[in-house]
C-alpha cells in the first residue's frame, strides 16, 4: 500500500459519478489504506476522495485534526464509505483550493454543520455530526464522489462585497 | 511567445466582451489571465494575452480600430519576457476593510502604510456609497504580508490611522485551505 498520485483535472475520473460500495472486500481495504497514505504523505492534505487517486468507488478519508482550523473540533481520522449527508445547518464560506485543481482558489459557501451517515473501515454503520472546518472538508471530499469540483460551487468572485441590488 | 497587457474601457453596454474577444480570437491571440468589471458606468477590461508570432504592438496593425470606433479606449503594453508569470508570494494572506465618511486621502494614507511595510496588495476595490449628503467611502483590499509581519502587528500599525482619518479599519486573515 502506498501514497498514490493525485489526479489533476481534466482527468475524466474527476468528473465521474462514483458507484456505491456493495460488497466490502480486500480491495476496498487496500483503497482505504491508499487514501490514508496519500492524505498523510502529502503533509498538508486534510482529505482525499477515491476519484482523486483514480478509483470510482464512493470512499473518502478526512482528517483535520492536525490543521490549525480543525484542531479543536474534529473526529480524528475518518474513513467514510458510501457517505450520505442526512442533515445540514448554517453557512460557512471558506476560500477553497484542491490538489486536483492546482493554482486556483475560490470562495465556496457550504453548510457549517452536517450530519453524515457512512460505513467505517470495518463496515460498521456510523452517524456523526461534524461542524466547522471538518464539515467543510467532508462536503468538499463528498462532492468529488459526484464529479463536482469546488469550481462548480464558487459562490462569488472575491470582490463580491460591492455587488448588490440597485436601490 | 510574447505576452501583452491589453486594457479596454468604455461606457458599459452588453456585447463589449464578445466584440473584444472576437477580435482576439480572429487574430489568434490567447487570453491568459483577465479581470473585467464595471466601475462607475464604465466597463473596464484588463487582459494578459499572448500570440505565437506577434512581437510588438505594430504586429496588431489596426485590429483594435473597430473598438475605438465604438467609443472604447484601447491600450496595449508589450510585456518583457517573464512578465506574464505570477510571482510566488510567501506570507500571510489578509483582508483589510476601511470605511468611513468620505474624505481625501483614505486610499493614499492606508496604502502608504502598507507599502512602507512591504505589504503586497493583490486586489483592491473602492466604492463611494451612502447618500449625496453623507457619502461613505469603502475600500476593501487583499494583501500578502511579508514573512516578518503578522496580522496583529499590521492591525496595530493601522490603529493610529483609524483615529487620524476617523475611519473604521479591520484586518483579518483569509483562511485559504487546500482540501
Amino acid at each position: 500500500m502506498a501514497a498514490r498520485e493525485i489526479r489533476i483535472y481534466p482527468d475524466p475520473v474527476l468528473k465521474t459519478i462514483c458507484s456505491p460500495v456493495t460488497i466490502p472486500d480486500d480491495s476496498l481495504d487496500a483503497l482505504v489504506q491508499d487514501l490514508l497514505d496519500t492524505m498523510y504523505q502529502s503533509g498538508h492534505s486534510v482529505g482525499v476522495a477515491a476519484p482523486q487517486i483514480g478509483d470510482t468507488r464512493r470512499v473518502v478519508v478526512v482528517d483535520v485534526s492536525a490543521s490549525k482550523l480543525g484542531r479543536d473540533e474534529n473526529h480524528g481520522s475518518l474513513v467514510m464509505i458510501n457517505p450520505e449527508i442526512l442533515d445540514r445547518e448554517g453557512k460557512k464560506t471558506m476560500r477553497e483550493g484542491c490538489m486536483s485543481v492546482p493554482d486556483y482558489t475560490g470562495n465556496v459557501t457550504r453548510a457549517e454543520m452536517v450530519v453524515v451517515q457512512f460505513l467505517d473501515r470495518q463496515g460498521r454503520e456510523q452517524v456523526i455530526r461534524a461542524s466547522g472546518f471538518e464539515a467543510v472538508a467532508i462536503q468538499h471530499e463528498m462532492d468529488h464522489l459526484d464529479g463536482n469540483l469546488f469550481l462548480d460551487r464558487v459562490s462569488n468572485l472575491k470582490t463580491d462585497v460591492f455587488r448588490r441590488k440597485k436601490r | 511567445m510574447s505576452h501583452f497587457a491589453l486594457t479596454i474601457i468604455g461606457r458599459d453596454r452588453p456585447g463589449i466582451v464578445s466584440q473584444v474577444t472576437e477580435i482576439l480570437y480572429r487574430l489568434g491571440c490567447n487570453i491568459a489571465d483577465s479581470s473585467c468589471s464595471i466601475l462607475g458606468g464604465q466597463f473596464a477590461m484588463i487582459l494578459i494575452i499572448s500570440h505565437p508570432e506577434y512581437t510588438d504592438r505594430e504586429s496588431f496593425g489596426g485590429a483594435f480600430a473597430p473598438l475605438e470606433e465604438n467609443n472604447l479606449s484601447v491600450f496595449l503594453r508589450t510585456l518583457r519576457p517573464g512578465g506574464e508569470k505570477h510571482p510566488h508570494l510567501e506570507g500571510e494572506l489578509c483582508m483589510v476593510s476601511v470605511y468611513g465618511s468620505d474624505k481625501p486621502g483614505i486610499v493614499y494614507r492606508v496604502t502608504k502604510e502598507l507599502g512602507e511595510r512591504k505589504v503586497n496588495i493583490t486586489d483592491l476595490n473602492t466604492k463611494l456609497i451612502g447618500s449625496e449628503e453623507r457619502p461613505v467611502y469603502v475600500m476593501m483590499l487583499e494583501a500578502v504580508l511579508p514573512p516578518e509581519l503578522n496580522i496583529a502587528e499590521l492591525e496595530q500599525t493601522l490603529k493610529s490611522l483609524k483615529n487620524e482619518l476617523q475611519v473604521d479599519i479591520t484586518v483579518r486573515a483569509i483562511e485559504s485551505v487546500e482540501l
